[in-house]
């Protein structure tokens, strides 16, 4: 618990030398970081590559191909951002339990009641923002614990889900057809690259952008996250901003949740939670993408470029160590050293400088 | 001349009245009897000695993780990493028992010094780092987990022998009819009560949740305190480990998984604020008790086993919701 030291950064890097300046850099502004870190990522593997020590080529296509496992990553990291950033310990995990039930319900929608596809992505994301407006209320309104509020709603969430089949996926014809939607297409100058990389993520990601650094909302956001006392006394509204934030979560949880379906051609009632479930990664992409626990501090550029290292590292380690579930433990081991050593990082950075970009 | 006055009576103003059984928790031994009763009446297998032994000892690795649990968040901490240490802890311990046929005293202790280790660890990251523990045991969930499933080895460890039966499940694990497990999470219970309640360095894990600037400048040990709460959740983890593997047989790669929600929830809904500084042991082991009884019950019932997690889910919220309304008209006096 030691204090940050409050000189002016001004005064700080007055006189530094070139490489003082450099680490300053590095550290204070993430997204440098972590463009550093992509490069290095990728060069590493294509070094492996040309060494024999890989079982397939890391090479443009392979890459294009990986951008599948980074949509959920993004748009579940991007929802974490505007939890965590509107403050007061706000995190939430919920978010794959959320991607089960709107999934289960898209499923319902499309292979069940063979409503219209888009009706039914629309209601599917509704459901999602509706399930986040549940924890919005809670949080913000009845001023739950976000990390209480959000673990009472993952048990109940996941518990509708799997009750709501019966524990069995729905995996009807109009469910699976669904998949050409995340089928590769070709365009010039590039590899082939899933579809609802441009159709969903990159228009999501653009908006997320424009609402976080070019709306009022968004600088309500980053105030009440800052302190909510001041932002209080300077006429923000602070529960309702706050209540947005995790009806921002939930709705990009119900976008995910139409991806997962088309991905996997069957509404999975365990799509968000087998495992660690999704709601980890996309904490931990968002830490490392710059997102400060404590509140008011994150970028969407950061997020995005973390979701986008963390998926090439995981496609690199995936042929890297090829044996049974090899891959995947080394993926685990990855994941949890580079969101502690991101964090320790984020601590140095603001405890030299005083700040965090 | 105030100051005068004020000198006076502060003392008995200030003086808490800290009662033995509070308030939720009254309420919360209400809610598991009223379960029991109707139980009992509803089904005619619930209130068999066979069923309450399984209750029992299937609670008790939960609630005495609890324990350590219940002191993390005291400290305004949180260890979501409990899962993975107790894979970590089970995988080692069934191939010491398999291969190097260790006999039981040793195997304990050999669990519980692993406990140990990978909780200082967690403890050492929150107290040096200054990162927030949810992230630090966020990151040690998935580094213990990579750790259990390297000594795992693509395969799961079959034909773990009956080592630790005598804290297991079976007939040989219970003294008087009750699992040998609950007696031991029993008492160590009863001694963290004791120790949260009436010692020094006890009362100091309150003030560290509470408010740790201030608790420095009144002389507490920060760190120390913090390290000792993610150490003791470890030993437990230990313990709860073996009592898990209990009678033998088949140790998979996926053990714990999940294991660390359950006993959050069950600290939450013993009345332990998320915030720190306040909650007790007995909530705890009440709240494990709560979620041991409603899965029993939907089990017994033939509901959806899936149901249990509604019901958790709703049972914080219940016991939160409560706890903040407390929290708020005591603010209002």
């Amino acid at each position: 618990m030691t204090e940050i030291e409050t000189v002016p950064p001004a005064e700080r890097t007055r006189g530094e030398g070139i490489a003082a300046r450099v680490l300053r850099i590095a550290l204070t502004e993430r997204i440098v970081l972590l463009a550093v870190l992509l490069v290095v990522v990728v060069v590493w593997f294509r070094v492996l590559g040309a060494g024999g020590y890989l079982v397939a080529p890391y090479d443009l296509r392979y890459l294009g191909n990986a951008l599948e496992s980074m949509v959920p990553f993004a748009l579940l990291a991007i929802a974490e951002l505007f939890v965590i950033v509107s403050g007061r310990g706000g995190i939430d995990l919920s978010v794959g339990a959320i991607v089960s039930l709107a999934g289960m319900v898209f499923g319902f929608m499309v292979g069940v009641w063979e409503w219209p596809l888009l009706p039914s992505i629309v209601g599917c994301i509704v459901v999602g923002a509706l399930l986040g407006a549940v924890n919005g209320a809670l949080v913000a309104y009845l001023r739950f614990p976000a990390l209480i509020a959000t673990l009472a709603t993952y048990y109940a969430y996941s518990s509708l889900a799997l009750i709501s089949n019966a524990n069995a996926p729905i995996s009807t014809p109009p469910v699976v057809a669904l998949h050409s939607l995340t089928r590769n297409i070709q365009l010039p100058l590039l590899p082939p690259i899933p579809t609802h990389v441009f159709t969903i993520m990159i228009p999501c990601v653009v908006l997320a952008w424009v609402v976080v650094s070019r709306s009022t909302y968004g600088r309500a956001l980053y105030a009440v996250g800052t302190n909510d006392v001041a932002a209080e006394y300077a006429t923000q509204p602070v529960a309702r901003t706050r209540f947005t934030a995790f009806v921002i979560s939930g709705l990009l949880s119900g976008v995910v949740a139409v991806v997962t379906v088309a991905q996997f051609a069957s509404a999975r009632p365990d799509a968000g939670i087998v495992g660690n479930g999704m709601a980890l990664p996309a904490i931990t992409v968002a830490v490392l993408g710059g997102v400060a626990i404590q509140g008011g501090i994150g970028r969407v550029g950061g997020v995005v470029v973390a979701a986008l290292l963390i998926t090439w590292l995981n496609a690199g380690m995936l042929l890297a160590f090829p044996e049974g579930a090899e891959g995947s433990r080394y993926q685990l081991l990855a994941l949890g050293l580079v969101l502690v050593l991101s964090a320790l990082l984020n601590t140095f950075a603001l405890r030299r400088y005083g700040r965090l970009a | 001349m105030t100051t005068t006055t004020e000198a006076v009576t502060a003392p008995a103003r200030r003086r808490p009245r800290v009662r033995a059984i509070e308030g939720q928790e009254l309420a919360l031994i209400a809610v598991v009897g009223a379960l029991w009763v109707v139980l009992s009446i509803v089904t005619d297998t619930f209130l068999t000695t066979g069923n309450l032994q399984n209750i029992l000892f299937t609670v008790a690795p939960i609630a005495l993780i609890g324990i350590g649990m219940t002191a993390v968040i005291v400290t305004a901490g949180i260890d979501v990493s409990v899962g993975s240490q107790a894979a970590v802890v089970m995988v080692i311990v069934a191939l010491l028992a398999r291969d190097a046929g260790l006999p039981f005293l040793p195997t304990v202790a050999v669990a519980v010094v692993i406990g140990l280790v990978l909780g200082a660890i967690n403890g050492l990251l929150v107290a040096f780092g200054g990162i927030h523990p949810i992230i630090v045991t966020f990151g040690t969930l998935n580094i213990y987990r990579f750790v259990a499933l390297q000594i795992f080895g693509n395969e799961q460890v079959a034909g773990v022998p009956a080592t630790l039966a005598p804290i297991g499940g079976g007939a040989e694990g219970r003294i008087l009819g009750v699992p040998t497990a609950w007696w031991i999470t029993l008492v160590l219970a009863a001694a963290m009560w004791c120790y949260m309640r009436y010692w020094a360095t006890g009362r100091h894990l309150y003030a560290v949740g509470g408010d740790p600037f201030a608790a420095r400048l009144a002389g507490v040990r920060v760190r120390r305190r913090q390290i000792s709460a993610y150490v003791l959740t470890g030993a437990c983890v230990g313990l709860a480990a073996c009592i898990l593997i209990g009678s033998g047989g088949l140790v998979q790669q996926n053990v714990g998984t999940g294991l660390e929600l359950r006993v959050i929830a069950a600290v939450v809904i013993g009345g332990t604020s998320i915030i720190g500084g306040r909650g007790t042991v007995l909530g705890t082991l009440l709240g494990a008790l709560l979620v041991g009884t409603v899965s029993s019950a939907v089990t017994l019932l033939s509901w959806p086993s899936e149901l249990t997690q509604l019901f958790i889910g709703l049972f914080i919220l219940v016991a939160v919701g409560v706890d903040l309304l407390r929290e708020r008209r005591r603010s209002a006096r």
